[in-house]
């Protein structure tokens, strides 16, 4: 064959992911010099446990980025979940009020979804503005005080190797969403949709009732992260989820989706969460101010995206 | 070369070639612009005239090759350098800024400053001057978006006029323009090839050249055909170095006329805002060449046929049978396929590989139960890798950007294929298509006819007409003007119809090429 010729050099052929991997090797190599923990079990129990609700929201951010899309109402869309569920439980018993709490999640998810679609307001103004909303909602509802759940604690149980629910909850997700991405129509449609939104118009795709599909996932995965949140913490606040939604973009992107669509992987989406995520919990073990864990943290997307940039440069010029 | 003796070239290039990818589309190509002089550069679609006059414009950076200015060698590293040397292009797409004014558009780049701000009276002086040199009068501070094709066209060129251009390059400048705006243009160059100007003009048209022109260059596969004064070259001898051993084709392409079968498609006083009461049907085996220029209503019928932008009236019927066509999707369940004149922005699904573009509309069928892998699409792949000879890796894993414009084509050809599509409306299907490919492309389109597809070639390039019509249908401002069996089809019938209808019938022109909204 004509193209198979002469081979490619490394880069090219290298999957996209390897870069990741080094990366996360690279931070592994450096924690566990510096601290003995880091490497036990339960020193990545805790690691994993951590990114389990930011993870379970990077799933459905994954899948709309790819799609070109956005939802930073996320982070806000948590805290009104888990209010809803506290404010509700009392009143309706915990099963009621947590499908309440999970179907305010698909609410959310829906309204996005609508006012994108539908309205034809962007996505990046659409989410800024429910964010907003969800935000205010939830401190002004509930007058700023922390709202105490009881007998909502089965994300903290550890039924299997020490591994809360929580975790395995991340992982469930983000398996049963990479089948979905890789192995379905509606997953081919998503990449369609993000690689060339009037191609897929052209080739018979319904775009937009796609990307509400899309926007109603991330809502019932905010509806879960609600939950998730609710019972790891016992607790709801005003402050819940404060940031979330900056942290599922950063996993996001440092995981390979493009911001121009058609591309990323769940897989990346994983890598780009850990690499974080063992950050923060290494410069922790060693002593090092949380403040400057953001620092960090900030300093790696830039590094991880400017590298790919340099790929990209690298991979086109032929 | 035919310099006139004691002349020197103001602009001499020499030996330039330029590959994208794998494919050279400029083998060394030699020319000489002279001052005072109109030189013509024809040649056909994918001969490789843009890509050249991109080089000398310092757009494009050629592979090998020199070009001297006055006789000193100089490097046209960019446009901004190219401009600095008083080399000018005017580009044959418009590439404008919508929203600012008429002023601000002629100078753009240029603005004249006072005290670090834009001095707005400078600006409309210098605009309206540079205007009234073309014969135009258009409103300064209007955003060009609210212009006509033609008018914008005007400003373009007029911002290639600002300051001193010792050498103007301009690309198909009259293909939106009208015959009032082609005569000041042409008053325009004359004037310029007064004082001292090098001019080098693209065009199509063969009776521009013996209006225009002092000289007449042919481009064909990337290297000068011809060469000549036009005082001695006759239409005849242009016409064979354009169109050389395609001619062959053409040939080819007669004793292949089907008896025309049962009607696949039938249209019946279709209108929108860009074509009026149009007419027409696709027999199985048929190849209706749908032929017309800018501003002829042509890609938007095209579109509207496969339910793309939306119909003001008429009906549709699909093998006899009345159907509504109100999306895409629709259309494909009716068994139309469709491709884009536009092909990176409206066809290919970029960051995706080629098997996964070419099965698109096919996913539903290639699922089971709703579930399909890369594996099931390089399956549907192969077959039509073979069959299109799309210069590809046989499953299709590689980027479909970065397949050459040719066999991107094929692919986007065989994604209704596989759809199983019968009748197809392509628009303009060997647009930035080099030559080899666009024979490949008229012998499968040929093969596909003659199997029992219904196809419409929508296209504003006549050679996709006389190469494999079977019947064409010429359209200007939005109305047929002229329909031609397959005997009466030919490059001289084609412009003709195009020209004269383009007299007879003075309803206003279309604004804007066809735009498909992504929702």
């Amino acid at each position: 064959m004509p193209t198979s010729a002469r081979r490619p050099p490394f880069w090219r052929r290298a999957p996209e992911s390897a870069a990741l991997v080094t990366f996360l090797l690279l931070e592994i190599v450096v924690f566990s010099l510096g601290s003995p923990y880091f490497l036990s079990w339960a020193n990545w129990v805790n690691i994993l446990t951590a990114l389990s609700i930011a993870g379970v929201l990077a799933a459905g951010g994954t899948v709309l980025l790819i799609a070109g899309q956005f939802d930073l109402s996320v982070g806000s869309g948590v805290a009104f979940v888990a209010l809803v569920l506290a404010m509700a439980a009392p009143a309706l018993g915990l099963p009621t009020a947590t499908g309440l709490a999970f179907l305010t999640g698909l609410v959310i998810g829906a309204l996005n979804g609508f006012l994108v679609t539908v309205v034809g307001v962007n996505a990046l103004i659409t989410t800024l503005g429910t964010l907003a909303i969800f935000r205010g909602l939830t401190q002004s509802i509930g007058g700023g005080r922390n709202i105490a759940l009881t007998g909502f604690d089965w994300a903290i149980a550890r039924p299997v190797l020490h591994v809360p629910v929580a975790a395995l909850v991340f992982v469930a997700v983000s398996v049963v969403t990479a089948v979905v991405l890789n192995r379905t129509v509606f997953g081919r449609t998503i990449y369609a949709i993000g690689a060339n939104a009037t191609a897929a118009r052209l080739v018979g795709i319904p775009t937009r009732r796609t990307i509400f599909l899309a926007f109603v996932l991330s809502g019932a995965l905010i509806g879960l992260g609600g939950l998730l949140s609710a019972s790891q913490l016992g607790s709801t606040s005003g402050t819940t989820g404060l940031g979330l939604e900056l942290a599922v973009v950063t996993a996001v992107i440092l995981g390979g989706t493009s911001l121009k669509g058609g591309t990323g992987t769940i897989l990346g989406t994983v890598l780009g969460l850990l690499i974080v995520g063992v950050l923060s919990n290494g410069l922790t073990l060693m002593n090092i101010n949380s403040t400057w864990q953001q620092v960090a943290t900030g300093t790696l997307l830039i590094l991880a995206v400017s590298f790919d940039q340099l790929r990209q440069r690298l991979t086109q010029t032929r | 070369m035919t310099l006139p003796d004691g002349a020197r070239p103001f602009l001499a290039v020499r030996g330039i070639r330029k590959s994208f990818g794998p494919v050279e589309v400029l083998h060394g190509v030699d020319l000489d612009l002279l001052p005072g002089s109109v030189t013509a550069l024809l040649g056909e679609n994918g001969a490789g005239k843009s890509t050249f006059v991109r080089i000398l414009a310092g757009d494009y950076q050629p592979d090998a090759g020199k070009v001297e200015l006055d006789g000193v060698p100089v490097h046209l590293r960019t446009v901004a350098r190219a401009r600095e040397l008083g080399i000018r292009l005017i580009a044959q797409e418009i590439a404008d800024a919508p929203t600012l004014s008429v002023a601000e558009n002629v100078l753009l780049g240029a603005w004249p400053l006072r005290a670090g701000f834009v001095d707005r009276p400078a600006m409309h002086r210098t605009a309206r001057a540079t205007l009234e040199t073309l014969g135009a009068n258009l409103p300064l501070g209007a955003p060009v978006s609210s212009l006509r094709l033609g008018e914008r066209q005007i400003v373009e060129i007029a911002r290639a006029m600002v300051g001193s251009s010792r050498c103007l390059i301009l690309d198909e400048p009259t293909a939106a323009l009208s015959d009032a705006e082609t005569q000041r243009l042409f008053a325009l160059v004359r004037r310029m090839r007064e004082q001292g100007a090098a001019i080098l003009y693209i065009t199509h048209r063969l009776d521009e050249v013996a209006t225009i022109a002092d000289r007449v260059v042919v481009l064909r596969d990337g290297r000068v055909a011809l060469d000549a004064l036009v005082a001695d070259a006759s239409q005849p001898s242009i016409v064979e170095a354009m169109v050389g051993r395609s001619l062959a084709i053409r040939h080819d392409s007669i004793h292949a006329a089907p008896p025309p079968g049962r009607d696949l498609l039938q249209a019946q006083g279709l209108s929108s805002p860009d074509f009026e009461d149009v007419s027409l049907a696709v027999g199985a085996g048929e190849i209706v060449g749908l032929y017309g220029k800018v501003g002829s209503g042509v890609p938007e019928l095209a579109a509207a046929l496969f339910g793309a932008t939306a119909l003001k009236g008429g009906r549709i019927a699909v093998e006899g049978r009345p159907v509504t066509i109100k999306s895409p999707a629709e259309a494909i369940r009716h068994g139309i396929g469709y491709l884009s004149g536009d092909r990176a922005g409206e066809g290919l699904l970029g960051a995706r590989p080629v098997a996964e573009n070419l099965a698109a509309p096919s996913w539903g069928r290639l699922a089971r139960r709703g579930w399909i892998g890369a594996a099931a699409e390089r399956r549907a792949y192969l077959p039509w890798y073979g069959r299109l000879r799309v210069r590809s890796r046989p499953d299709g894993a590689e980027r479909i950007t970065t397949l050459s414009g040719g066999n991107q084509q094929k692919v986007m050809l065989g994604r209704w294929l596989e759809a199983r599509s019968r009748i197809l409306v392509l628009t303009e299907p060997t647009r930035g298509v080099d030559v080899g490919a666009r024979a490949e492309i008229y012998q499968v389109l040929r093969d596909l006819a003659r199997q029992g597809h219904g196809i419409v070639v929508a296209t504003s390039d006549y050679e996709d007409v006389t190469a494999m019509a079977t019947r064409a249908i010429v359209m200007v401002r939005g109305r047929i003007v002229a329909t031609l069996a397959q005997d009466e089809i030919s490059t001289a019938s084609l412009t003709q119809a195009a020209g004269a209808g383009a007299l007879d019938h003075a309803v206003p022109v279309a604004k804007g090429g066809v735009h498909v909204p992504s929702h």
